[in-house]
C-alpha cells in the first residue's frame, strides 16, 4: 500500500513538473492529461503489441509525445491567455474521444496487459528530472525563460525568439507527460480512455497552482501533499475533493502566488546580497 | 427525421446559449473566466428538481433555482474574484473559481449520490404536443424555447435599455473610466455575477425538465461545452453566445442524425479550435492589442 501512495506520490509529481515546464515560458496547458494518455498508449502498445522492452518504449513515447506536443503548440501559441486555456482543454477533450474511437488502442474497454513499472523507477525519474530543473535554474537559459514569461515583447526586443521558446517547452513538457503516462500505465497493468480525462489536466495545474507557480519545489510540493496527506488521514480521503478545493480558495486568498512564492533566481541574488553587501 | 433533429438541435442550442451568456457576461465585465460557472448551472437542475419533489409547482422550482444559483454566484464572486482584480490575477481567479466548482460537484455528490436523479414530470406533461407539416412538436419543449428565447430578450433589454445594463457596459468597456465616472464597480460585479449564476441555475433546471433527470457531470460536459460555445462566438459578446450556441446545437443535433453520436460530443471543440485559429478572438470578438497582448 504504501508502495503505491509514493508511486502515486511520484507520478503527480512528474505530472506537476510538466504543467510548471510549459508554465515557464507563460503558458497555461490544460492538454497535458492527453499528453500523457499519448505516453501510456503509444508505449502500452510498442510492449504488448510490437514486443519491445519497456526501456526503449518510454523514450520513444515520450518523443513521439513531446513532438505531438511541438506540433500542436504551434497553431496553438496563436492565441494567448485565456484563449490558449480553452483550445487546451479542447486538445483534452479530443484526445479522450479519438482514443476511445481507435479499434487498435481498445476503444472504450481499454489496453491490458501493461507491466515492468516499480515504484523506484518513478522515483528515479524524479530525482532526475528535479536535479534537470535545479541545473537549469542555474543557467542562462532561465532567464530567457522568465523574461519570455514576464513579457514577450520584450524578450523580443532583447533577440529571444519568444515562439520558439515557447513550442520547445510544450514539447518539453508533453514528453515528461508523456514518460509519466507511460509509467503509470505500466504500473496499472490496465489503462482506459477515462484514465486520462480532463479532471486529470485540471488537478495537475491545482497541485502547481497551490504549491507555488515560480518555482520546481512548490510544484512538487503541492503534487506531493495533495496526493499522500489524504491516504493517511481517513476523513480527508472521503471528502478529498471539497477539503481540496476550499484548501486552494484558502489559500489562493492568503497567499495568491502559491505556498512556496520564492523565486529561485531572486531568492539567490538575496542570498548574496546578503552576504557580500550590495553592490 | 432531420426536421426534428434540427428543432430538437435549436432548444439544446438555445439551452446552451443561455449557459454561454453566463460565461460571457462575467468574462465582459471582469476579464476572467469563472470555471465555477458550469458547476453552478449543475446545481441549479438538482435545487429545481428537488422543490418540485417536494411538491412545488413546476414554476416556483424556476424561482427557486434562479434565487439559490444567483446567491451562489454571489458567493463565487466574494471569494474567487473579489480579491483578484487585475489582469495579471486572471489566471489565479479563473483557478479559485475551478476550486469552487469541484467543491460544489463533491457537495452535491455527497448529497444526492453520483447517480443521476429522475425528475418525476406527470406523463401528460412530457408527451403532449401537435404535428406540424410532418415534424411533431412538444409543448415542453417549446415551454423551454420560448421560456430561454424570453430570458435572453429580457437580458438584451437589461443590458440595452436600464441603468444598471449601462453600468454594465461602462464596466465592461474600461473599469477605471468607469469608476470615475461614479460607477460602483464591486456592486457592478456583483450584479453581474448574480445575473449570470441566476440564468445557468434556470437553464440547469430547463435542461433537467427536457432530459427527465439531473446528474452531477453535466458540469464538466454541458457547462464546459458552454464555455467552448463561448470561445466560438467571442468573449464577453452577447450575440456570439446566442449564435454560438445555436450553431453548435444544430451540429450536434445534425451530426446525431447521421450517426456520428461521439463525434457529436466533441465537435464542439473542434470548430471551437479551428474558429481560435482563424479568429483568435472569436467570431464576433475584435481583439484590441491589450487583449491580443494577454
Amino acid at each position: 500500500m504504501m508502495q503505491d501512495y509514493l508511486f502515486f506520490a511520484g507520478i503527480n509529481i512528474l505530472l506537476a513538473w510538466s504543467v510548471y515546464i510549459i508554465l515557464m515560458s507563460g503558458s497555461l496547458s490544460f492538454a497535458n492529461g492527453g499528453f500523457m494518455a499519448v505516453g501510456a498508449y503509444a508505449s502500452g502498445l510498442m510492449t504488448t503489441r510490437y514486443g519491445w522492452d519497456l526501456w526503449l518504449a518510454i523514450p520513444a513515447s515520450a518523443a513521439l509525445a513531446g513532438l505531438f506536443g511541438a506540433l500542436i503548440s504551434l497553431p496553438a501559441l496563436r492565441t494567448r491567455g485565456v484563449y490558449l486555456i480553452l483550445v487546451t482543454i479542447g486538445v483534452s477533450f479530443c484526445m479522450v474521444v479519438a482514443i476511445e474511437s481507435t479499434e487498435l488502442l481498445g476503444g472504450v474497454q481499454g489496453l491490458g496487459g501493461l507491466v515492468g513499472t516499480e515504484p523506484w523507477h518513478v522515483g528515479a525519474l524524479v530525482l532526475a528530472v528535479g536535479a534537470c530543473l535545479w541545473l537549469v535554474s542555474y543557467t542562462p537559459l532561465q532567464r530567457i525563460l522568465d523574461a519570455v514569461r514576464e513579457d514577450e515583447h520584450v524578450a523580443g526586443a532583447l533577440g529571444v525568439n519568444a515562439t520558439y521558446v515557447k513550442v520547445v517547452t510544450f514539447g518539453v513538457g508533453a514528453a515528461l507527460a508523456a514518460a509519466a503516462g507511460a509509467l503509470y500505465g505500466h504500473y496499472l497493468i490496465f489503462i482506459r480512455p477515462e484514465h486520462f480525462n480532463i479532471m486529470i489536466s485540471l488537478f495537475m495545474v491545482l497541485y502547481v497552482i497551490l504549491g507555488g507557480v515560480n518555482n520546481l519545489w512548490g510544484a512538487a510540493l503541492g503534487a506531493a501533499l495533495m496526493t499522500l496527506v489524504p491516504e493517511f488521514i481517513r476523513v480527508l480521503a472521503e471528502w478529498r475533493p471539497t477539503v481540496f478545493g476550499v484548501l486552494i480558495v484558502l489559500l489562493l486568498l492568503v497567499r495568491p502566488e502559491g505556498i512556496l512564492a520564492f523565486r529561485t533566481v531572486t531568492a539567490r541574488a538575496g542570498k548574496r546580497i546578503r552576504k557580500e553587501g550590495a553592490p | 427525421m432531420i426536421a426534428d433533429q434540427i428543432v430538437n438541435g435549436v432548444i439544446l442550442g438555445s439551452m446552451y446559449a443561455l449557459v454561454a451568456l453566463g460565461y460571457t457576461l462575467v468574462f465582459g465585465v471582469l476579464d476572467k473566466l469563472n470555471f465555477a460557472h458550469s458547476e453552478v448551472f449543475m446545481l441549479g437542475g438538482y435545487v429545481g428538481l428537488s422543490w418540485f419533489a417536494l411538491g412545488a409547482p413546476l414554476w416556483a422550482s424556476v424561482v427557486v433555482a434562479f434565487v439559490i444559483c444567483g446567491l451562489l454566484g454571489l458567493f463565487v464572486e466574494l471569494v474567487s474574484f473579489r480579491k483578484f482584480t487585475g489582469r495579471d490575477a486572471q489566471i489565479t481567479a479563473s483557478l479559485s473559481s475551478l476550486a469552487v466548482g469541484i467543491v460544489i460537484v463533491d457537495l452535491v455528490q455527497k448529497h444526492w449520490g453520483s447517480e443521476p436523479v429522475s425528475l418525476p414530470l406527470p406523463v401528460e406533461l412530457r408527451t403532449a404536443g401537435f404535428t406540424f407539416m410532418g415534424v411533431t412538436f412538444n409543448w415542453l419543449k417549446l415551454g423551454i424555447l420560448g421560456f430561454t428565447l424570453a430570458l435572453m430578450a429580457g437580458l438584451h433589454v437589461l443590458v440595452s435599455r436600464t441603468a444598471l445594463g449601462r453600468n454594465i457596459r461602462a464596466v465592461a468597456d474600461n473599469p477605471t473610466s468607469a469608476t470615475l465616472m461614479g460607477v460602483d464597480v464591486k456592486r457592478v460585479n456583483q450584479s453581474t455575477f448574480f445575473i449570470a449564476s441566476a440564468l445557468a441555475g434556470v437553464a440547469g433546471v430547463l435542461l433537467a425538465m427536457r432530459t427527465g433527470f439531473a446528474t452531477s457531470d453535466i458540469g464538466l460536459s454541458f457547462g464546459l461545452k458552454a464555455l467552448a460555445i463561448m470561445g466560438i462566438g467571442g468573449m464577453g459578446d452577447l450575440r456570439g453566445a446566442v449564435v454560438g450556441g445555436l450553431l453548435v446545437g444544430l451540429l450536434e443535433g445534425l451530426a446525431f442524425q447521421f450517426g456520428l453520436g461521439r463525434i457529436a460530443d466533441i465537435a464542439v471543440w473542434i470548430l471551437m479550435i479551428f474558429v481560435l485559429l482563424v479568429r483568435p478572438a472569436g467570431l464576433f470578438g475584435n481583439a484590441t492589442a491589450r487583449d491580443v497582448r494577454a
